[in-house]
């Protein structure tokens, strides 16, 4: 219970200590969050392409789609604003070694590590992707249904975890082959196909984005179960999915702290 | 305290010739070397200890420190810091101990130091009031009160470390791994960094492992010296004890009102350094008073003091002279 409270705090402490690094820079703040609505209508923008030409793509029309395209942004929002920041800043530690100072702190490393910064204007990205959520049940002409909407909450939060366990097992790359740019930059490119129904991606790529790379399971299920087309079958698969990814990514992280070798002083 | 039993370390390293080709051929075939940084390296250290380890570049001292802090794992051998072992990280002993590293800061770039100190108070679960009135008196020592609502970058250096040294002792670690603190700092800073280290020591009893570049630091603060060369362990003692070993003999320097006899510096030992009117002998130990007797008999003095050969000169010669597995048995 003392060690909740303490975790609590933590937490508290690390996003006040975000915030005051965000307002700390006036203008970068305000240009952040602008940017940040400017990338949400740029998202759109494919879709609205694809369907201008067609009704309908992969048996998803323009409104169902827009769901997908909706929670997507809603994830990239969480992921840009909670997940990157913080693993960034432990890719940066790795390489300069000061990632020394997290270890040190009688805390669990990857707790320190994964609150350690949070970018809060992207908190419009996520307002504005609720924003074209609700338009896209405005254009189906009808509100998800109560139970839906709680099926898709909790897959909201199978969905953050199984990006965050994702995120964190590459950072745990990072631990051993030190400069992993160019593979968050993968991991970035990879996470864009989620815009897209799944049912869009045949064969080889289809099974990848659903087993090894869950976008399935991160977008068009959650997308699915506000529609109220999931199945149970498969809201289990995305459970189960999740929780398998959360355990192998803490297993990875230990294994790759033993690996961090610091950097010479 | 501090127990360190045949430690070793061995670091796999990407090698390759300097240039573009062996840049490219190194992308298709990788060599690793392998660099052993400690080897078979045993010591032990009482609570309340202050002890220096020295040694050149790359001798594996950084390595030792971040072995006994838990932030590497050895390769073989044990080591157990108070009755923990440092690479499980339990709470109790991240509570007892702190890393303060002279080239890697912890403190907030972009933020006052005083955001790192509440972040700390947090990490550490200190109770509000113990944690203030800590840092109050960490504060008022160091002299960093104006400074701690700063932001860290518009610190200097010095500020910076003595701002570090706050945020890595409010917890009141029982023991310090001290890792260059005082790199870069003026002398008049070195000096007071020096003195604060020993002032916590005294008041603390906390257990103090330091490493630094400069002598100063160490014959100030660490009456006993681990030197590490190429990963071995080469001497542990009394400092004063190696010194004397290694140059059995003291420097008398002298200031002539007018220019001495030629011969007569000869006659008392050999000459070190000369200008016209000044000069540096090297005289055995037992030898000092005589010669101290014979100068001002015979020579024109106007100035004269008897003191150790410089610490840096000793160690030198020490690591110069010797065989990498070589042992200097402790006084």
């Amino acid at each position: 219970m003392r060690s909740l409270r303490h975790y609590a705090r933590l937490l508290v402490v690390q996003m006040r200590t975000s915030l005051t690094l965000a307002v700390q820079y006036r203008l970068d703040f305000f240009l952040e969050g602008a940017l940040a609505l400017f990338w949400l209508a740029i998202t759109l923008i494919p879709l609205l392409v694809v369907f201008s030409r067609r009704e309908s793509v992969a048996g998803w029309s323009f409104p169902e789609a827009l769901v997908v395209v909706g929670w997507f942004s809603v994830l990239k929002a969480v992921l840009d604003g909670g997940v990157t920041p913080s693993l960034n800043f432990v890719v940066e530690g790795v390489r300069k070694g000061t990632l020394d100072f997290v270890l040190l702190k009688p805390a669990d490393a990857q707790f320190l590590v994964s609150t350690a910064r949070f970018e809060p204007w992207r908190i419009l990205d996520f307002l504005g992707s609720i924003g074209v959520l609700v338009y896209a049940f405005h254009r189906l002409g009808r509100a998800p249904r109560v139970g839906d909407l709680m099926v898709g909450f909790a897959l909201f939060a199978v969905a953050v975890i199984l990006l965050y366990s994702l995120w964190i097992l590459v950072v745990s790359v990072s631990f051993r082959v030190v400069k992993v740019d160019n593979l968050s930059y993968l991991f970035i490119s990879i996470f864009d196909a989620g815009r897209w129904p799944i049912d869009v991606f045949k064969g080889a790529l289809r099974l990848i984005f659903t087993v090894v790379f869950p976008l399935a399971l991160m977008t068009t299920y959650p997308a699915q179960a506000l529609l109220g087309k999931l199945t149970s079958a498969h809201a289990l698969l995305a459970g189960t999915g999740g929780l398998a990814f959360a355990a192998i990514a803490r297993f990875v992280w230990k294994r790759a702290l033993r690996a961090y070798s610091s950097a010479s002083s | 305290m501090i127990r360190a039993r045949e430690l070793c370390k061995t670091y796999r390293v990407h090698r390759r010739p300097p240039g573009l080709l062996a840049a490219l051929r190194s992308v298709v075939r990788r060599r690793y070397e392998e660099v052993r940084a400690l080897v078979d390296v045993s010591f032990a250290i009482a609570p309340g200890e202050r002890v220096g380890f020295l040694g050149p570049n790359g001798a594996g001292k950084t390595t030792a420190l971040k072995i006994l802090s838990g932030l590497l794992y050895p390769t073989s051998g044990s080591v157990t810091v108070g009755e923990f072992v440092p690479q499980e990280r339990r709470s109790e002993f991240l509570h007892m101990i702190t890393l303060v590293m002279g080239q890697k800061q912890q403190l907030l770039w972009d933020l006052p130091p005083a955001e790192t100190f509440a972040m700390n108070r947090a990490l550490f679960d200190l109770p509000r009031r113990e944690a203030d009135a800590t840092q109050k008196e960490l504060v008022d020592l160091l002299e960093v009160g104006p400074l701690i609502g700063k932001p860290t970058r518009q610190l200097s250096l010095g500020e910076r470390m003595k701002c570090e040294l706050v945020a890595a002792l409010l917890h009141r670690p029982r023991v310090l791994f001290l890792d260059e603190p005082t790199i870069g700092l003026d002398v008049s800073m070195q000096a007071r960094v020096r003195d604060f280290i020993r002032r916590y020591n005294e008041s603390t009893g906390a257990s103090v492992l330091l490493t630094s570049h400069y002598m100063e630091d160490v014959a100030a603060l660490c009456p006993r010296v681990i030197v590490i060369d190429k990963g071995h362990l080469i001497y542990d003692g009394d400092l004063r004890t190696l010194a004397r070993r290694i140059r059995p003999e003291k420097r008398i320097t002298m200031h002539f009102s007018s220019l001495p006899a030629p011969g007569e510096l000869d006659r008392l030992g050999s000459c070190v350094a000369r200008s016209e009117l000044q000069a540096t002998l090297a005289v055995p130990a037992a030898q000092v008073t005589e010669a101290v007797r014979a100068a001002l008999g015979r020579l024109p003095i106007s100035d004269i003091s008897v003191e150790d050969p410089p610490l840096e000169e000793i160690m030198q010669e020490f690591l110069g002279g010797q065989p990498a597995n070589g042992r200097v048995k402790s006084a």
